[in-house]
């Protein structure tokens, strides 16, 4: 009898002390996601110790170079404002930081989709000289002298050990949580709000002209196209062609989603198009014809004065406040304590 | 006198725990003695891994000639060998147990020693595979041999080498004179990782019983790496670290140089 209640009692704390509920939501309306934790079982603890690597400039070579210095949330996790990042010794990342939400979705990562899977993308960042320039090595000593990283990979993994795979994986526990689902276009679907004149007008021309790659609700198709961008001779990014070696790659980059646009100018792999005008000017008068060109594009894409007046209306609902502003991404040493406003993800 | 019983108690538990001690272990090693006498254990199948230069065990920053005549040295040689089983002679027998992956790496001897258990029969041959999975180059962070931290995971193109061959020719025009050879590729086309079955060069086949241990050599004649289905001359290919037509005809050469599995100790 008393073995009973010992083994109960045990089981108890087992329960409270391993796990916090924190499932994962699908948003209405998105497609089943890629990444769905089942060998990397997301908690409370999982997300939060992320969300503290995140924000930790341990992880980087001088500690001045956390991933949030290149993925702020205001800008939804891209850059603001910058062509190219700033990394270790005073250089330049070679591609412009995307914004990093519903990566769960993605089945590749990386503008050429190089990496293969969410929870090895860190690595790139953080050992690229020019980035983070860190080695596993030191960022695994770092971690370990710190005084709560023991405790808190204890927490989440059953044991204070930490290793490259338990830093990935609870990097990959925040990563893959950032949802953004909340914008005006959301809530329109959802039918809480109604579009005014000129974003349904908007909204009719983005699907005519642009839907094709910009598929909702994700807004891409996660394919790799090439836009008629000529290539950057001080930068020689051949895109996709570095991963498959194939000709027919050339200057191929991934279609990126245009949720949140508004928040993560400049545009382009390179950051070459510091507005939105710009990247419209692009497609209506700036393509470059070559073999590997979209077929959509042969022929061009006007998008004439009038179109993009009402885009620019559209494309402003795809702004998702709610989650740039969302205290559980946030840094949590700035002492907010993680709640989501109520009307997220539903 | 006070002291004197309080000694006595103490030493008198002490003593209990001691005789529960030793009766504790005796229970456990006429358990143990029990089991093994019993119950069958598994073979052991002991695999080495050795390279070889003109017949010669490798030696690391030692200069040789490759068969064009090219002086080299290497000072770094790494490959992965995974899911590494005997070939049994009775084809329909099917292996029970397989090893995950084990990074082989000539700076460190003792990691190109592996130890397997595996099922009792007839074997005549060893199968393995060189490099990764395509399946588990895609299955996120990994520990262990794969690591991400133990040198052979391309950061950029995600997917880990299935070898890497660095070292110095007078012949490389590349900055030092380096030599470097990293190997890797999953992706349909330009695929590096094989499946490599080697039947015993000395022997036609071994029968490994239950409680019995066979250690088997599998030699790599690096001189087959550069004399192989693609001729190799460091003078013209000093590197290939890209992913690619190259790495995929490497990788060819590299599988080449298995050539040898020898049986050197069993019961």
């Amino acid at each position: 009898m008393k073995s009973f209640w010992i083994i109960i009692i045990i089981g108890f704390f087992c329960i409270t002390w391993i796990m916090t509920p924190f499932p994962f939501q699908v948003p209405r309306g998105f497609p089943p996601p890629v990444y769905d934790f089942k060998n990397n079982h997301r908690s409370r603890e999982g997300f939060e110790l992320g969300r503290k690597l995140f924000y930790d400039g341990k992880l980087s070579k001088d500690g001045n170079f956390p991933c949030s210095s290149c993925h702020q949330q205001f800008a939804a996790f891209a850059t603001y404002e910058h062509r190219l990042s700033h990394g270790f010794n005073n250089q330049f990342s070679f591609r412009n930081a995307p914004g990093l939400f519903n990566l769960a979705w993605e089945k590749e990562l990386n503008w050429d989709g190089g990496i293969n899977q969410i929870e090895v993308q860190p690595l790139a960042p953080l050992l690229d000289p020019h980035e983070m320039a860190e080695n596993l090595g030191q960022i695994t000593i770092k971690l370990k002298k710190d005084k709560s990283y023991p405790f808190l990979f204890n927490k989440v993994f059953g044991s204070p050990e930490i290793n490259s795979q338990r830093i990935l994986k609870a990097l990959a526990q925040f990563t893959a949580s950032l949802v953004s689902s909340n914008a005006k276009y959301d809530r329109m679907k959802r039918g809480e709000v109604r579009y005014n004149n000129y974003e349904q007008k908007g909204y009719q021309i983005f699907q005519q002209k642009c839907a094709r790659c910009h598929q909702e609700p994700l807004f891409t198709d996660f394919s790799y196209r090439n836009t008629g961008m000529e290539i950057d001779s001080t930068l020689n990014d051949i895109g996709r062609m570095r991963i498959t070696g194939k000709k027919e790659d050339s200057l191929k980059f991934r279609v990126p989603s245009l949720r949140n646009v508004f928040l993560t100018f400049p545009y382009g792999h390179d950051g070459r198009f510091p507005t939105i005008s710009d990247v419209l000017d692009h497609y209506n008068t700036g393509v470059v014809q070559s073999v590997a060109l979209d077929s959509g594009l042969k022929k061009g894409m006007p998008i004439s004065s009038d179109d993009r007046f009402y885009l620019i209306y559209f494309l402003e609902t795809l702004t998702d406040s709610s989650f740039i502003t969302n205290p559980l991404y946030s840094d949590p040493a700035a002492g907010v304590m993680g709640t989501a406003p109520v009307d997220i993800h539903r | 006198m006070i002291r004197n019983i309080k000694n006595l108690i103490a030493g008198s538990t002490i003593r209990n725990i001691h005789k529960k001690l030793s009766f504790g272990l005796i229970v456990l090693t006429l358990g143990g003695t029990g089991s093994s006498k019993n119950i069958n254990v598994d073979p052991i199948l002991i695999v080495q891994f050795k390279a070889y230069v003109h017949g010669e065990p490798l030696q690391l920053n030692k200069k040789y000639q490759n068969p064009f005549g090219e002086t080299y040295e290497i000072n770094r040689f790494r490959f992965y060998a995974g899911r590494i089983a005997p070939v049994y002679s009775d084809t329909t027998f099917k292996s029970a147990y397989s090893s995950g992956y084990h990074l082989i790496d000539f700076s460190d001897s003792s990691s190109t020693l592996i130890r397997l258990t595996v099922k009792a029969g007839a074997f005549n041959g060893i199968k393995f595979l060189v490099g990764v999975d395509s399946v588990d180059q895609v299955s996120g962070a990994q520990s262990g041999d794969l690591d991400p931290a133990k040198g052979m995971f391309w950061t950029w193109n995600s997917g880990y080498l299935t070898f890497k061959l660095e070292g110095y020719s007078p012949l490389s025009k590349e900055p030092a004179h380096m030599m470097a050879y990293h190997i890797g590729g999953y992706r349909h086309t330009y695929n590096t990782v094989w499946n490599v079955k080697l039947y015993s060069t000395n022997d036609v086949s071994f029968v490994v019983s239950n409680n019995n241990k066979v250690q088997v050599e599998i030699g790599i004649d690096l001189d087959y790496f550069f004399d192989g289905t693609t001729p190799l001359r460091i003078k013209e290919s000093p590197s290939c670290t890209t992913t690619g037509e190259m790495a995929r005809k490497l990788s060819g050469n590299f599988i080449g140089a298995f050539t040898e599995l020898l049986i050197t100790s069993r019961p």
